[in-house]
């Protein structure tokens, strides 16, 4: 576990310094993760996964010695980040400085334990921020309130800026230790947002912060989609007048185009070895079909041959099977291919206008945008039963899901309607419907997908 | 009595009138011999200068840049958009009447290549609706082509719902936003 986890932090924080946040990460050190700071005697008993969250105190972070002004923000930001990843994650119910205030704690440790358990905690997490040459130090402890023994200890070391990156690192480390499934505090997110007056794909953290474009083209940019490698994303651009389909690499920036002939290229998806790609592409008389080719372009193969619309393809986990949209009995509804176009079967049968299917990452369920009534709904249907129930009701039109690379989270975005227009902004919520967030505020922001985790 | 001086007075007026006139006449001069000539008519009319009459001739729009030919297109209702149901691409008996009035424009100025924007409102999905914008640019542009003009005269584009003439949430506004535009892009090899 040690080794492990520590080789996991420090490939995570690798990888990112060097692909994810291009111009921020090259120019900063990577972390070392340290040592852990004592082994864990007492594992944390394994039925609590079952329960829904372990409660954890987490009183307000420790300030070790004097803090200068860029140390002192970086805390502020370190210690909201950390609040926000452990009680996002699903696996936490995380009580708070004003939660525990009602405490009149002692100093004295067996008896502040005592105080924290007559809160029901299960957990308490103690963090301690110091500086040391310019750099921040966090040392942070998680003990087990039953035994009141350290299960989990870590030390971070890093310039201020890179705080965030920070408590992403140790709220995953902290995740994956007691629900046995890696957190998300790391990955990232990509969007769409008019923010600069033209649609271009954005970036932002799991937690919403750090928004930042990844294109410039002045036109139209929609339809990011990663490559599960997460070096890349695929896009759609009008930058050459009619939408083409083009790769950013995260870590130069570069722009390639991908396909370019034709009137209209949309919708890509990669397979899950991220050497293919399905996407919509308009023959003839400007009827779309499902096409895949290689990731360079090459090797275009039409897979339909309808009279109706055939758009919106997604590639299944397994790399098997084709996810798309077709009209090809009237109204839009979503279908399920083998990857060589053959053994075509429908997927929704309720709602008179299906779009946008993204796979669940264990190739079970589908999420899509459904219209039973007057708006979208985010709905999920289970690929096998064909069963499928709504997570949204209402409250503007709610469109564009996808999931977590862990299954347990989608996002999706929101259209509210005013008398003057409309205003879309990003939100996730549990995969089962709960525990609702928005993420942007900025202008109008749409399509969101998550990155696979960081490893 | 009266009347007797008046008579009076007006007979030695009339005296005096006959005296008077009577003198230039002591000497008659001969009559100078006149001469006649006569004029022919003038062969051409003399132009007599008046200020300049200044006739207002409109220049033609369709000679100017391409903005102004845009312009002119649809405010002479020479070039319209054509509209579509919610969801469909099929064309509509108006719609179909629309385009013949646009292929008699595209007949007249055979010079001008034409855009044909596919557009949706946005109750739609935005990644289906870009499907779905270039079914309706292609559904006129297939009209167009039964009614004789070369499909080389046009491309096709669709916005999806990306560029809505309106964007207010009512009918009103949407069915304005499910059409197929016609853009005057350029000239022929130009």
């Amino acid at each position: 576990m040690t080794r492990a986890s520590k080789t996991t932090v420090l490939f995570a924080l690798t990888f990112l310094a060097f692909w994810l946040v291009p111009g921020i990460g090259r120019s900063q050190q990577s972390i070392p993760a340290d040592e852990q700071l004592s082994d864990p005697e007492v594992n944390v008993v394994l039925e609590g996964r079952q329960r829904s969250r372990f409660r954890m105190a987490m009183p307000a972070l420790g300030r070790d010695g004097a803090l200068g002004p860029q140390v002192r923000s970086a805390a502020e930001v370190l210690e909201e980040t950390l609040r926000a990843d452990l009680d996002q994650s699903g696996v936490f119910d995380v009580q708070g400085p004003t939660q525990l205030s009602a405490l009149t704690l002692t100093g004295v440790e067996a008896r502040d334990f005592e105080l924290y358990r007559s809160l029901r905690n299960e957990l308490l997490l103690r963090a301690t921020v110091k500086q040391e040459q310019g750099r921040l130090i966090l040392e942070g402890r998680v003990f087990d309130l039953g035994s009141g023994k350290v299960v989990l200890g870590k030390r971070y070391r890093g310039d201020p800026s890179i705080a965030r990156r920070i408590a992403h690192t140790f709220a995953d480390e902290i995740i994956v230790y007691f629900s046995g499934r890696q957190g998300l505090a790391l990955t990232s997110i990509a969007f769409v947002s008019d923010r600069s007056g033209f649609k271009e794909i954005f970036l932002m953290g799991s937690d919403g912060a750090d928004q930042r474009p990844i294109t410039a083209h002045k036109s139209i940019s929609m339809s990011p989609e990663w490559n599960p490698n997460g070096r890349e994303i695929a896009y759609i651009s009008y930058y050459s007048g009619t939408p083409n389909i083009y790769l950013v690499d995260l870590s130069s920036g570069r722009k390639t185009p991908v396909i370019t002939t034709g009137s209209l290229n949309i919708s890509p998806s990669f397979s899950p070895d991220g050497k293919r790609m399905a996407f919509a592409r308009s023959i003839g008389d400007g009827n779309s079909e499902i096409f895949i080719c290689n990731r360079d372009g090459s090797g275009l193969q039409q897979l339909t041959h309808s009279s109706g619309i055939d758009a919106n393809p997604a590639w299944s986990p397994s790399g098997r099977e084709i996810a798309f949209t077709s009209s090809r009995t009237g109204s839009p509804q979503i279908y399920i291919m083998d990857a060589e176009g053959t053994n075509l079967r429908r997927v929704a049968f309720e709602g008179n206008y299906n779009d946008g299917a993204a796979w669940s990452p264990d190739g079970t369920r589908l999420v899509y945008a459904s219209r039973r009534t007057g708006d979208f709904d985010i709905a999920v249907a289970d690929v096998v039963t064909l069963e499928s129930k709504l997570l949204t009701h209402g409250g503007g039109s709610n469109e564009t899901p996808s999931f977590s690379p862990d299954g347990r989270r989608i996002l999706y975005s929101t259209k509210r309607r005013g008398a003057s227009g409309s205003n879309t902004q990003i939100f996730v919520m549990d995969a089962t419907g709960g525990n609702r967030k928005q993420l942007t505020t900025e202008g109008n922001n749409t399509s969101p997908v998550w990155s696979g985790f960081k490893e | 009595m009266r009347r007797k001086s008046l008579v009076t007075v007006w007979v030695g007026v009339l005296a005096m009138s006959v005296l008077f006139l009577g003198c230039p006449k002591k000497k008659p001069a001969p009559a100078p011999e006149m001469e006649v000539v006569e004029l022919q008519p003038p062969r051409e009319e003399i132009v007599v200068p008046t200020p300049p009459v200044v006739v207002e001739v409109a220049p033609d729009p369709f000679s100017e840049d391409i903005e102004t030919a845009n312009i002119a297109a649809y405010e002479q209702g020479l070039l319209g958009d054509v509209y579509f149901d919610f969801d469909r691409y099929e064309l509509k008996p108006e719609a179909r009447e629309r385009l013949a009035k646009n292929a008699d424009f595209m007949r007249a100025h055979p010079e001008f290549e034409i855009l044909m924007e596919g557009h949706c409102d946005e109750r739609g999905t935005a990644e289906y609706n870009l499907a779905l914008g270039d079914r309706r640019a292609n559904a006129a542009k297939n009209y167009l082509v039964s009614l004789g003009i070369p499909a080389g005269a046009s491309q096709t584009v669709s916005f999806g719902e990306e560029r809505p003439q309106c964007t207010e949430a009512t009918e009103a506004c949407w069915w304005r936003n499910r059409r197929a535009h016609f853009v005057i892009r350029g000239r022929q090899g130009g």
